[in-house]
């Protein structure tokens, strides 16, 4: 995940050092016998470790932007869960939904026999006062008209434009009591700290500012699934704490980033150790501010992105763990949705340093005697990259970047103050390029739309949150318009294609590679991990698909 | 009197300019929190929302200078707000579950620093040459040119995991409710061990070495001299004569110690994840959190200046000089 992207790549370094450190140690200490503290493992709290919140408040508020861990995971539940690597849906409190013909409503219908953790049944009144509350309190939604319960289990959302998107972004948002939220004087501020939910373990026990336990919800609807005594989160101010736990094999699962995890954490018990890091992360993109010459000229961005080595960028910045892009700027999240023929003809991504100078030369970017390249107007080819200083990952990726170009007489100079100004250059369109992560959703309309959409395209020196590389194409418009009207399957996959091929056509942005989400346990006292053979979620405990890896672990007989 | 009364006009000014200052540089910071925070959640959050955001999270964009009232009677009422980056929580909560144990910590490992090391560096003056003050000064500087963060890894790695004599993370074991049992208070001290040695090390070099410099100054002078002659016992003549008067430099730099402690040990509580406000701050920092900064601001200067003002007056026990002008 690309959330919390500031403060985890600050930790890296940290991570790094720490690792160091127990490397020059020596790594000979105790071989994960000190698991399985705290009794027998039937009554064994599946422990995982926070490594970016120093300590815990009591607050269980999901609308607060910094949630505590699990609060929409174990505690609150959506009406249906995405599974990215599968890249299939699990209905979860709804059991099916229609979307209208016109693309202009879905009726959800919810399951029979789901309480709430205080005995009262979940409702479809629950379901529309949520969204009311969510627009009210967070925004977003902008699409959504009304939404209305039609008896005690279905519910039926209205758009006031056909959109397709929808069905995700309204199918995973967690749906709150509204017995309880209702009740509230002011539910955007309050801490809720004896939440009430549909989740598998919804009881907060022994709050702490260091750690805190949430046990089994007595009334959960599907009881046999429940095999797991409770939850028990562990705070850390960085990744290195939360390493050592691993490694120590304190607590079972670890989704945090490890640098060389085979040495530092399989090593140590290759028998009940595992990790694995989809690709299905956000795609990492180098930006180039396009409002600026010679970035407006679309053989610069791809002569560019044809001197990038991306596997020199993945194997040095991301300790190999990414997986380099190709021509469709869809990263492993969207496999299902890939123009195969889009990626087989694939040649701007691919490191061709020959080529890429031909395109300049072509395009009237010549070498001069020097070696290095001068623009139309007779200035030097240079630019910065800009990146958070914090970000030590990130800033190797501009590095090896910037050292690719020089091959092709391009000058790239790596400019890396503090991320807070990084952004506010990105914001006001004041910068030359950086390196920005995409939109990650489950339907691919969002990553084209900030692409290559018109309509995020705001004028120089005006604040905008997304396509800060400020590039719009008409053409892409009109196939973005006819995707969100969705309806029919094959048909929105076509559309799909065809923005792959006007994305391979115009390269808007330089991909760089697919974000992976990392993950690792420890499966001496849990069984039942999702792996690469059996993907059923992702190990992140962060995602949609986390309650799917609480409702599948059991303790080990 | 009078000059208890001028000391603390001072200090009134001074608490001030910092709340004052404490409003300003967090504004002065380039971005602004909602955005910083959307940045940070970028697959998350619709770029629709921000608006709402902001307004949820009460963020000010009126004028400077009415801010600047509204803070100054907020500060007055002891109203801090709500946090940002830990949003809802109210910002005295925030600080006033952690800070205790920040507390623990820094204090704990300030007082046995100082005092065992103005004791190391009394014996070293008074016995120049001698195995003391051979051997431990540049043994204790070496020491604490060390990267904290190295040393307190090793020790960790060492003391914690490899050894298994500590607890490694956290400031009492999870397995254990807070109360005031021997079992708590026994294992708050184990988890205290570590933490707290790694920042003795690395301080202790610096006040034995000053204590050791004015004693040997101070040995000097004739009125030791005197005392040795009238045939004192060396005991009375080293800590009556001599230590009292080396110790003033001392006094003050505990004084200003004393008030770092509260934001002082975010590199001991990140390695030893000990629960403490240090870290929070840099998170502050990093999210423009200005609600929670200025809490935590608010908090070290109040605790600075009112150590420096508990020196003040401990001062006029220890020097005459100072009563007089």
């Amino acid at each position: 995940m690309t959330q919390q992207r500031f403060l985890r790549s600050a930790r890296i370094t940290a991570a790094s050092l720490a690792v160091g450190a127990l490397l020059l140690t020596g790594c000979a200490a105790n071989q994960g016998t000190t698991g399985a503290t705290g009794g027998s493992s039937e009554s064994a709290l599946l422990t995982i470790p926070r490594e970016d919140m120093g300590t815990f408040v009591q607050n269980f508020n999901p609308f607060a932007p910094t949630v505590n861990p699990m609060v929409q995971q174990a505690i609150y539940e959506s009406l249906l869960i995405f599974n990215p690597v599968k890249g299939d849906t699990t209905p979860w409190l709804a059991t099916e939904w229609q979307a209208a013909d016109d693309g202009k409503s879905i009726t959800f219908t919810l399951r029979d026999g789901v309480k709430w953790s205080d005995g009262k049944p979940l409702v479809a009144d629950d379901v529309a006062y949520t969204f009311d509350l969510q627009k009210k309190i967070k925004g977003g939604f902008e699409y959504l008209e009304t939404v209305t319960a039609d008896g005690a289990n279905k519910v039926t959302f209205s758009f006031n434009k056909p959109w397709s998107p929808a069905l995700y972004d309204l199918g995973q948002l967690t749906i709150l009591p509204k017995h309880i939220w209702s009740a509230l004087a002011d539910p955007g501020k309050d801490a809720n700290a004896k939440p009430v939910g549909t989740g598998p373990y919804t009881e907060v026990d022994s709050f702490q500012a260091q750690s805190f336990v949430l046990k089994k919800n007595p009334n959960y609807w599907q009881p046999e699934k429940q095999k797991i005594a409770g939850i028990k989160m562990l705070a850390f101010a960085g990744n290195d704490g939360a390493n050592l736990a691993a490694a120590n094999g304190d607590v079972d699962w670890a989704p945090q980033y490890m640098p060389n995890i085979e040495k530092t954490f399989i090593s140590k018990d290759k028998e009940h150790r595992q990790y694995w890091f989809p690709a299905t992360g956000a795609t990492i993109n180098w930006q180039l501010n396009t409002t600026k010459a010679p970035f407006n000229d679309v053989d610069v961005r791809k002569a560019l992105s044809m001197a990038v080595d991306r596997d020199q960028v993945t194997k040095i910045g991301m300790s190999g763990y990414a997986k380099p892009a190709d021509c469709t700027g869809l990263s492993g999240n969207y496999e299902t949705w890939k123009n195969k023929e889009v990626q087989d003809n694939c040649d701007w991504t691919k490191l061709d340093v020959d080529a890429a100078g031909k395109l300049l030369d072509k395009a009237g970017y010549a070498m001069g005697a020097d070696g290095k390249r001068t623009l139309k107007d007779g200035k030097p080819f240079e630019f910065k990259i800009s990146v958070g200083a914090s970000s030590s990952d990130w800033l190797s990726v501009a590095n090896v970047i910037s050292q690719n170009l020089a091959e092709i007489g391009v000058t790239a100079k790596v400019d890396s103050p503090d991320w807070a100004s990084v952004v506010a250059g990105y914001e006001t369109g004041d910068f030359d390029s950086g390196i920005v992560w995409s939109a990650n959703d489950p339907s691919p309309y969002k990553y084209f739309n900030n692409a290559m959409g018109t309509a995020s395209v705001k004028p120089v020196g005006t604040k905008t949150f997304d396509n800060y590389h400020r590039f719009g194409d008409a053409k892409a418009d009109a196939l973005l318009a006819e995707f969100a009207v969705g309806a029919d399957e094959t048909k929105q996959r076509d559309i799909a294609n065809k923005l792959q091929e006007r994305y391979n056509d115009v390269a808007p942005l330089v991909p760089l590679f697919s974000g992976p989400v990392w993950g690792a346990f420890n499966d001496t006292r849990f069984t039942g991990w999702p792996t690469e053979e059996n993907p059923y979620a992702t190990l992140s405990d962060r995602a949609p698909t986390t309650v799917l890896v609480l409702t599948s672990l059991e303790p080990r007989k | 009197m009078r000059f208890i009364l001028r000391r603390l006009g001072f200090y009134l000014i001074a608490f001030w300019v910092s709340i004052t200052l404490n409003f300003l540089l967090p504004r002065f910071m380039p971005g602004d929190p909602v955005s910083r925070m959307f940045a940070r959640t970028q697959d998350r959050m619709q770029p629709e929302q921000i608006e709402h955001l902001r307004k949820l999270l009460g963020v000010d964009d009126r004028p400077l200078w009415e801010q600047y009232v509204g803070y100054l009677h907020n500060m007055l009422t002891g109203q801090m707000g709500v946090s940002i980056s830990r949003f809802p929580a109210p910002v005295t909560e925030v600080i006033g579950s952690q800070v205790g144990w920040t507390l623990l910590l820094g204090g704990t490992a300030l007082v046995i620093a100082a005092v065992v090391g103005n004791l190391l560096g009394i014996l070293a003056a008074w016995r120049r040459g001698g195995a003391v003050d051979s051997a431990l000064p540049p043994l204790l500087i070496f020491i604490g040119s060390f990267p904290y963060f190295w040393l307190a890894m090793g020790a960790l790695y060492l003391f914690g995991v490899t050894l298994g004599w500590f607890p490694i993370r956290h400031a009492f074991s999870d397995t254990i409710e807070p109360s005031f049992s021997w079992a708590f208070v026994s294992d708050v001290g184990m988890h205290l061990v570590l933490p707290a040695l790694t920042i003795v090390l690395v301080s202790i070099g610096g006040w034995m070495l000053g204590m050791r410099n004015t004693m040997i100054a101070t040995n000097a002078e004739d009125y030791i001299t005197m005392a040795e002659a009238k045939g004192l016992r060396p005991g009375r003549i080293m800590f009556r004569y001599a230590a009292r008067n080396a110790m003033l430099p001392s006094v003050t730099a505990f004084g200003m110690s004393l008030g770092f402690v509260v934001g002082g040990a975010m590199l001991t509580e990140v390695v030893f994840a000990y629960p403490g406000v240090g870290y929070q701050l840099l998170a502050a920092v990093q999210g423009l959190d200005y609600p929670l900064m200025q809490g935590l601001f608010l908090t070290i200067t109040a605790a600075v200046l009112l150590a420096n003002f508990l020196v003040d007056i401990l001062y006029v026990r220890l020097d005459p000089r100072v009563r007089s002008n």
